[in-house]
């Protein structure tokens, strides 16, 4: 598995976790009617410092794990292919271009919520979820065009 | 229009250039070990430049390294 590919995966992971978060504390908080501004911005301050730091952390981790399994295996030293090459990009670009499909289809479906005179709240809500569920489809078409070539 | 195939013999070539690695193909032309085995394993069409570099390292012409083929012509 490439360096880049290897970043996809952690990328995924953390973003699938990030989405079932925060789809249980939505209907936690619809369940318990403390679905307020408040409430919505802290968790989207949470899960912005959670996608940050967990993917740096998790990030570093699977690299030195990595590292370690590759030297056990093998006795040699890891090489770490840092450097994103013509076919990485390639990859990079079509999983933005998937991203971008999402994210927009994800902002017109948000603004529908106002023409069913829902409260700007739920666009909100609606807006964090399709970011969020951009950035799993985009990493697991990246994931799939890297196993399945293209 | 029709559909084509690019195929390579890079891994022949390999073997006749003193059994070069992957990893060693994959640093003189740039890229990563992982992007020569899709080449390989025909996943991956390299760009104009890249199958020109990896012609140069081989000293052979490109059409050598490479091939298009019609899918038509191949049935």
């Amino acid at each position: 598995m490439s360096f880049q590919e290897k970043n996809t995966t952690v990328s995924l992971s953390i973003f699938t976790l990030i989405l079932f978060f925060y789809l249980i504390r939505i209907f936690q908080m619809v369940k318990g009617e403390s679905f307020t501004a408040p409430n919505l911005f802290r968790l989207w301050g949470v899960i912005a410092v959670i996608a940050v730091a967990g993917t740096i952390l998790l990030t570093i981790f699977t690299h030195i794990a990595g590292g370690i399994v590759h030297k056990i295996k093998t006795n040699e030293d890891p090489q770490i292919e840092d450097l994103q090459d013509e076919r990485d990009q390639i990859i990079d670009m079509k999983g933005t271009r998937v991203a971008y499909t999402f994210s927009s289809l994800g902002v017109a479906l948000s603004m529908l919520t106002f023409v069913l005179g829902q409260s700007p709240l739920v666009m909100f809500g609606l807006l964090i979820f399709f970011g969020i569920l951009a950035q799993v489809v985009a990493d697991g078409w990246r994931l799939t065009l890297y196993r399945r070539g293209f | 229009m029709e559909k084509g195939k690019i195929s390579n013999n890079i891994r022949k070539l390999r073997f006749f250039q003193n059994e070069m690695t992957q990893q060693q193909l994959a640093e003189k032309v740039g890229v990563t070990r992982q992007t020569i085995i899709a080449m390989e394993q025909d996943k991956y069409s390299p760009s104009l430049e890249l199958a020109f570099r990896i012609a140069l390292v081989f000293g052979v012409p490109l059409e050598e390294v490479f091939s298009y083929t019609l899918e038509e012509h191949k049935k």
